[in-house]
């Protein structure tokens, strides 16, 4: 393993973790949205159906892709839309390049899309001349701060106000010392409306495409993909195989769990059905793989496609809130960048970023089974010989340990002694990392096994 | 090999098995649809003018005319101060649109509207306040019943809209006016 320690999840958390109150304020912001998303909820008896439902829809897409990829497209070139397919991020990179470069585009106007962060597809339009504005607040601010987003909904919910205020001040040229979010809105609505009357292109993800309909489904609360769709005549939509649902009835299934899950609004501002171009204009659709036909096939990792991408896991995971979506070495951070990203992590760590609490798959809108997912990921690691940090060296001597008795009760005999008789400062360095933000336990007078005989045997 | 083939040759080998198609068959909460819908608009930050229908809307964009504003209406009735211009582009100065939904939805007070007889796509998004007019009896429970609904032709362009524009992207503070409109106005007939 060639990994440096830098990169690591632990390591990255712990450089988030330096600035306790930061912590706290991240993990607060948070919660607050997993306590929205429980409110909206709860406020839809049919909640626990809607989740039945989404799953089972997305599961009947996703065991027939090749009938609905194939549906869709057909209905889309009825519709005077151009598809494209694209393996990977490199051939969907090519392939927009290939459209803006034969409409002489300069500047194009971006609406949130995690496909094409996936793809790294803005470092490659803009080495060839093209700008490319991300438009999305949020995504705007991490933008002009050189950064990548840290949560797939939120995605500059690691800055302060203040924060944000310094970097427009110097970018946008804001009143120094500003951080009132509604000053510093109107500013970039400003800043961000000449960029749109000015753009040559548009390009939006998709939150869904409909196969009967041969259109895709764009959901914003800025209505930023709107505005950039609607005015220059070329618009692009990139998406992944996974997106595709049969029909508006189960789109609908989705509407109504995707922002409730997400923020707690009851739907998002916008949900915009695009089933082709404007008058004179011209519509695209990149259908992308780059790594999910892999997916599918393991049974298990499969199911990490029925995300709808709502951040509900995200919000809820105690070790995101805690760690920050910088600390996981991929695009998508918490559990469901975890479930999608792993196998494309060379630090082997990330998949040890969870406690397998479960709370994720708890609030999924479509069940996706987040916690055995990460938990495969994990046996997929041991099974390559690339289980992190040292557990390689260290896991098979836990083992045979754990499996002989008398050494056990033996050396758990030594500890308990030693925990009651030894000062803290002599022990604590021998529990590692572990020690380093808990306290030693108190130690029990006799082990369990002697209790349970006594007591219950 | 295209790429095309190529992805659907890989999937050949994905390992779930079939899994049928469920049945959405969600029971509506049918109980005073206007009253669900307000209490739903307000949530996302709209206002519901339940009386006075048309006659009520047109003295408020007489009102705006009046105070200098550009107004431009796309609902028979109802006239503004503009037309419809050559390109999108020009729309930008429009303070006040006012357009025709189809229906409306009580789970969550969203509103669909059809951009074919917008002139111009962008309408709904570039104006900086909206009208929309919706009837009383156009209100459906949710968005199943939505869906089933609305009309979408090919080549058209339609939208679920709930609320003005809005973001919460700076330190989780709800800010109302992102790039859409910064108010909406809903008038029932
Ligand atoms: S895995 Fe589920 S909860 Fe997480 S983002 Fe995807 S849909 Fe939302």
């Amino acid at each position: 393993m060639s990994t440096s320690k830098s990169n690591v999840h632990a390591h990255k958390a712990e450089i988030f973790c330096k600035d306790e109150s930061r912590v706290d304020w991240h993990s607060k912001a948070l919660w607050t949205l997993r306590e929205k998303r429980d409110r909206a909820a709860g406020s839809i008896p049919e909640w626990e159906q809607l989740r039945q439902i989404g799953s089972e829809m997305k599961l009947h897409t996703l065991t027939h892709l090749t009938e609905y990829l194939e549906e869709f497209e057909q209905n889309c070139i009825k519709n005077n839309i151009k598809v494209h397919w694209a393996k990977d991020g490199a051939e969907h990179n090519r392939i927009v390049h290939e459209i803006l470069a034969k409409h002489h585009v300069k500047k194009v106007v971006k609406s949130k899309s995690m496909l094409t962060e996936e793809c790294h597809m803005n470092p490659y339009l803009e080495e060839r001349g093209i700008e490319v504005i991300d438009t999305d607040l949020g995504e705007r601010i991490i933008q002009l701060a050189e950064m990548p987003p840290s949560h797939i909904v939120v995605p500059a919910i690691h800055m302060k106000k203040e924060e944000v205020g310094d970097l427009f001040h110097e970018k946008l040229g804001t009143n120094a010392g500003a951080s009132d979010p509604l000053y510093l809105t109107r500013a970039a609505r400003q800043h961000l409306r000449e960029k749109f009357l000015s753009a040559d292109a548009a390009m939006t993800g998709v939150n869904m495409a409909i196969a009967d309909q041969g259109a895709v489904v764009v959901c914003t609360n800025e209505g930023n993909a709107d505005m950039g769709a609607n005015l220059p005549k070329l618009q692009l939509h990139s998406m992944g195989i996974d997106k595709v649902v049969p029909n508006l009835e189960s789109a609908a299934v989705i509407l109504r769990t995707l922002a409730r899950n997400a923020t707690g609004q009851p739907i998002t501002t916008y949900s915009s059905f695009y089933r082709g171009p404007q008058d004179g204009g011209e519509m695209h659709v990149i259908i992308v793989d780059n790594g999910r036909t892999d997916m599918l096939k393991d049974k298990i990792l499969a199911e990490a496609l029925k995300c709808i991408r709502c951040g509900g896991c995200l919000n809820t995971c105690p070790v995101y809130r805690r760690s920050g979506g910088h600390s996981y070495n991929y695009t998508i951070p918490g559990p469901i960048g975890i479930a999608v990203g792993a196998q494309h992590d060379d630090t082997n760590s990330i998949a040890w970023a969870c406690t397998l609490c479960g709370s994720c798959s708890y609030v999924c809108p479509t069940k996706v089974p987040l916690d055995k997912i990460i938990h495969h990921h994990r046996r997929l690691k041991a099974e390559a010989g690339k289980l992190p940090y040292g557990k390689s060296n260290y896991m098979p001597l836990v083992g045979k340990f754990m499996a002989s008795e008398t050494a056990l009760n033996c050396s758990m005999g030594i500890a308990r002694m030693a925990l009651k008789i030894l000062p803290g400062s002599l022990l604590k360095p021998f529990s590692g990392a572990w020690g380093k933000y808990r306290e030693l336990p108190v130690a029990p007078n006799s082990s369990f096994e002697a209790w349970f005989k006594k007591n219950r045997g | 090999m295209s790429s095309k083939q190529h992805i659907l040759n890989a999937l050949k080998s994905a390992a779930m098995a079939p899994h049928a198609m469920p049945t959405i068959d969600v029971a509506p909460r049918i109980d005073d649809l206007v009253g669900q819908f307000e209490a739903n608009l307000i949530t996302v930050a709209g206002t519901l003018h339940r009386e006075g229908g048309l006659v009520n809307l047109q003295t408020t964009v007489d009102e705006h005319i009046a105070q200098g504003m550009q107004v431009i209406s796309m609902v028979e009735g109802i006239s503004g101060n503009r037309e419809v211009s050559a390109t999108a582009h020009e729309l930008r100065d429009i303070d006040y649109a006012v357009i025709p939904g189809d229906c409306g939805v009580a789970e969550n007070g969203a509103i669909w509207v059809n951009t074919k007889n917008l002139g111009h796509r962008v309408t709904p998004f570039i104006c900086e306040n909206l009208l929309l007019v919706i009837e009383a009896k156009s209100i459906v429970a949710n968005m199943h019943q939505a869906t089933s609904l609305m009309t979408l032709a090919p080549g058209e362009f339609g939208t679920f809209i709930a609320g003005p524009s809005k973001t919460a992207d700076i330190e989780q503070a709800l800010v109302v006016g992102a790039h859409g409109a910064c108010s909406l106005n809903v008038y029932l007939t």
